[in-house]
């Protein structure tokens, strides 16, 4: 992410660094769905209009406890399965290392600039307009190239390959979850901050900051965790 | 069949064979505790064999929700197989640790695991889905239990775990972000002592029956399994929304703790651990599970430690540093994980040679020559030593490795230290959990009745919610009268007779209380043992956040169970499949020398009244007193021989077994399918009448 982008697929309207800042009086970069920057965001030197996720996912990882649910729902809404390789959120933990360094909680970002998208050959990964533009696999076009699986700039890759249907997926904040009796995708629910018991998830309309982990990485943390005794910092 | 992997994994160390078996020929059973023990009646001919005997088997079992979301039993692995911990018969026994083991077997596609015979050279198990080798150990033999985990994961992947791995390396489509979960031994299991663990992860520990030292005897060192699959679920929206319906009805509230503390399914303060907490730390969980027990602190120290892994040297530590915890109680935890150590037999080990000191008995020069500087207890140098002299059998840790019961009878001193109660092993040679069995009497008799200490703490609340509120100085609400009656409404099929509740002295022989052995037996042994709800987290009676406090226990086991299963269970049935359980569990009892003449207490339980130390001085129960239900103090309470007989051929009776050898009877057997177990006794001269 943060590159010079060759090919954006529309340019609604170019606007330079010290214009938006000027039009919005900050240089923060999320901006509110709904209003005229949501669909302005600023990409390093250039202005990328591609149609913004009207949802995301931040998530705590200090209050996280590694309990792997929102892997397991994710599975289970998605496939009527349960397992973490089925899981379109990861979490990567280390029983040896020291807090906080022993866990990463590793979501999809639905980027407003996605690299998964763009280099989807045959339009599979696409932005679903009729889902809230959240980025997502349409597993019937799928090549079964996994280019998307690569192009991902986080690690781990947040477009996961199924081994067993042979096909790409990633998370659609759940607007395709067939097997939960809930509306889902970003006017909806999602199973994974559903589930979590300590609210270590947390769904946004509020596009996050896209430069570095800060804008995902969040302190959900309030005042019953510190009752628990436990750092809110 | 929802919910398993279909088959089980059986692996002959002897001949370095593996083969399967497949789960629907012991689907009938559940899975964990039933299974392992159908196993065991199927491949172990002679039932009379010791731990260390290669003939032995060790069952590592799942159950259909594990890797699953159901809260507390997507992560427990039931162990079984012949101990070596008690006395004076090494029983048929069971242990059971939570992590993710469990879980990554079903997502490698196997329900369980069976260990035969013995390796002739140090040897581990790789499992990697379907792929099982068993591999040359001698690199990994003397390491201790957390560096046998690293080196495993470093070998499975030079590049660490930051990414998507793939599980094998020719293949690049099964892939995983997660480290392989390996259950191993450390030094303690490798020099076969008896209070030997199993240990995976940081701090989860197989402990009790001395699985370690049988592991050792074995000559395998691990086994580590990754898998990429996913468990089938019959009733996925159903599994789903009952875990949001359990977390809003009866789960922890994060944003407003609950005041009390002693609802198990959404209680407060979830870490379950008797050291001072760490300042910089998180909250973890098993794999599955919503509410952390554990934590993994900024220090690295005491990483998923809890329980009485955590009371082990906290208050030694406290003592020496003028009443401030130092880092050497979490360091002295750690090494106990590290060396795969019994917990408990280490910290009832210790109280026993301290009293040995303080008699003049133990020390240096003394009739027990032992070179521990007791003057350093508190300090963590006092504590490695220790156990390391325990972990590699140095000097008299030879005698120590083989748990401080079997120490007493080497030096001389068992018969006069359970008479006066110097060694606190009131049931089979095993220590004592805090519990004791002339206060909190369930706990006593379901570890006399059967073959362990039963840990399980069912009823434990009983005792720590009233005496909690009164340390405290608060008057304990709900009141005794009303969380008897929630209780005792769950007590399927013994429902609503609060008498099976009642503490007091007058009460404690009765048929009511034998009733609630027989619940506890039958409950443990299905849905606790089998099922896998975990022992931190079920049953959930008594909820401080639910209407009325009453908790989901009763709905919510079957209700999880048939979501994965499908299978239209119900709470009374799982019950009645308990109590098959533990009928086979009794025969393989009997096959190995039980009779009811050997059932009874260490002498201190009917000699010496019950003090109890620090705040268990002060231990209530609910009871009833003139007819009137209160919280009753327990404490200067002794159990009485006679009347423990009678209590005895009143448990007898409710399970149908023989009064006077206290075997199964052939009638109990058949009616329960058990007809080809009844046959067996029946040859073998075991069978009840």
């Amino acid at each position: 992410m943060g590159t010079t982008k060759k090919k954006q697929k529309k340019v609604l309207a170019p606007v330079s660094r010290r214009e938006f800042i000027k039009l919005t009086g900050t240089a923060a970069i999320g901006a509110g769905i709904g209003d005229f920057f949501a669909k302005i965001i600023w990409v390093d030197d250039a202005i990328a209009a591609l149609p913004a996720s009207e949802g995301y996912l931040l998530v705590d990882t200090k209050k996280c406890q590694g309990c792997l649910s929102c892997m397991l729902a994710c599975s289970l809404v998605h496939h009527g399965r349960i397992g973490p390789s089925l899981a379109r959120i990861q979490i990567l933990q280390n029983s040896f290392e020291k807090f906080p360094d022993d866990l990463t909680m590793a979501q999809c970002r639905q980027c407003v600039d996605p690299e998964c998208v763009k280099v989807c050959p045959v339009g599979a990964l696409h932005i679903d307009g009729r889902n809230g533009n959240v980025r997502r696999v349409d597993s019937t076009k799928c090549i079964g190239c996994k280019a998307c699986t690569q192009a991902c700039p986080y690690s781990p890759g947040r477009a996961l390959w199924n081994s067993e249907e042979r096909h790409a997926e990633k998370c659609d904040l759940c607007a395709d979850s067939p097997f939960w009796g809930q509306k889902g995708g970003p006017g909806g629910k999602q199973a994974c901050v559903e589930v979590c018991a300590l609210g270590a998830l947390k769904f946004t309309k509020t596009i996050p900051e896209q430069r570095g982990e800060g804008g995902y990485n969040v302190n959900l943390r309030g005042s019953g965790w510190k009752k628990l005794g436990f750092p809110t910092d | 069949m929802s919910g398993y992997a279909r088959k089980i994994l059986r692996v002959n160390l002897t001949s370095r064979n593996t083969s399967t078996i497949d789960t629907k020929d012991y689907e009938e059973w559940g899975g964990g505790h039933g299974i392992g023990s159908a196993l065991f009646w199927d491949l172990v001919p002679d039932k009379a064999i010791t731990g260390f005997d290669p003939r032995n088997i060790v069952t590592i079992m799942t159950s259909p929700l594990s890797g699953t979301l159901v809260p507390g039993a997507s992560s427990r692995t039931e162990v079984q197989g012949i101990g070596a911990h008690s006395s004076p018969i090494e029983w048929f026994t069971r242990s059971n640790f939570g992590g993710r083991f469990g879980a990554m077997l079903k997502y490698a596609g196997w329900d369980g695991i069976v260990l035969e015979g013995r390796a002739t050279n140090p040897v581990w198990i790789d499992i990697r889905n379907g792929d099982v080798e068993i591999r040359d150990a001698r690199r990994l033999w003397g390491l201790d239990a957390w560096r046998t985990q690293e080196t495993i994961w470093r070998e499975m992947s030079e590049g660490g775990y930051k990414s998507w791995v793939n599980v094998k390396d020719t293949d690049d489509e099964k892939r995983t972000t997660q480290r392989p979960a390996i259950l191993t031994i450390g030094p303690a299991g490798e020099n076969l002592s008896r209070m030997g663990c199993l240990i995976h992860d940081a701090g989860n520990a197989s402990g009790q029956g001395g699985f370690g030292g049988i592991w050792g005897s074995k000559n395998l060192k691990a086994i580590s399994v990754v898998g990429t699959g996913g468990v089938r679920i019959a009733d996925p929206k159903g599994l789903i929304e009952a875990r949001l319906w359990a977390k809003q009805k009866y789960g922890l509230d994060i944003e407003n703790p609950d005041p009390s503390w002693w609802s198990r399914f959404g209680y407060r303060r979830p870490q379950n651990r008797f050291w001072d907490q760490q300042e910089n730390a998180r909250l973890n969980a098993c794999i599955g599970c919503n509410t952390g027990c554990k934590e993994r602190a900024a220090s690295g120290l005491g990483n998923e430690s809890i329980c009485d892994e955590s009371a082990f040297y906290a208050g030694y530590d406290k003592a020496k540093h003028g009443g401030k915890q130092t880092s050497a109680a979490y360091m002295a935890t750690d090494l106990l994980q590290k060396y795969g150590i019994n917990a408990y037999e280490a910290s009832q080990g210790l109280v026993y040679i301290r009293a040995l000191v303080r008699m003049g008995v133990l020390g240096r020069g003394k009739a027990i020559d032992c070179n521990l500087d007791f003057r350093k207890i508190g300090e963590f140098e006092f504590a490695e030593e220790l156990l390391t002299l325990i972990a590699y059998r140095r000097g008299i840790g030879n005698d120590f490795a083989e748990g401080f019961y079997r120490a007493a009878k080497r030096w001389g001193r068992l018969e006069t230290d359970l008479k006066s109660g110097v060694l606190p092993y009131p049931y089979w040679g095993l220590p004592e959990h805090g519990y004791d069995p002339r206060a909190e009497v369930e706990w006593g008799y379901g570890s006399i009745l059967g073959d362990r200490d039963i840990n399980e703490h069912d009823f434990n609340s009983l005792f720590w919610y009233p005496s909690g509120a009164i340390w405290a100085g608060r008057t304990p609400q709900p009141s005794a009268e009303m969380v008897v009656k929630i209780y005792a409404e769950k007590l399927v099929p013994y429902e609503n007779n609060p008498l099976m509740l009642d503490f007091s002295d007058e009460n404690i022989y009765s048929e009511h209380m034998a009733k609630l052995v027989v619940w506890h037996r039958h409950y443990t042994r299905f849905w606790k043992q089998s099922a896998l709800f975990c022992d931190q987290r079920w049953p959930d009676f008594l909820n401080t956040k639910a209407p009325s406090y009453q908790g989901l226990t009763g709905e919510g086991e079957p209700r999880f169970y048939n979501a994965v299963t499908g299978k239209g269970l119900t709470f009374r049935d799982g019950m009645e499949r308990g109590r098959k359980i533990w009928n086979l569990d009794n025969a393989i009892w009997s096959l190995q020398g039980r009779h009811r003449d050997m059932v009874h207490f260490a002498d201190y339980i009917y000699d010496v009244p019950f003090g109890g130390i620090g705040k268990y001085a002060w231990y209530f129960l609910p009871g009833r007193e003139k007819g009137a239900w209160k919280y009753i103090q327990v404490n200067g309470r002794r159990l009485d021989r006679a009347k423990f007989e009678e209590f005895k051929t009143r448990f007898y009776q409710l399970e149908g077994w023989d009064t006077r050898t206290g075997w199964p009877t052939k009638k109990t057997l058949e009616g329960l399918g058990l007809s080809a177990v009844a046959q067996e006794l029946e040859k073998q001269k075991r069978i009840g009448i």
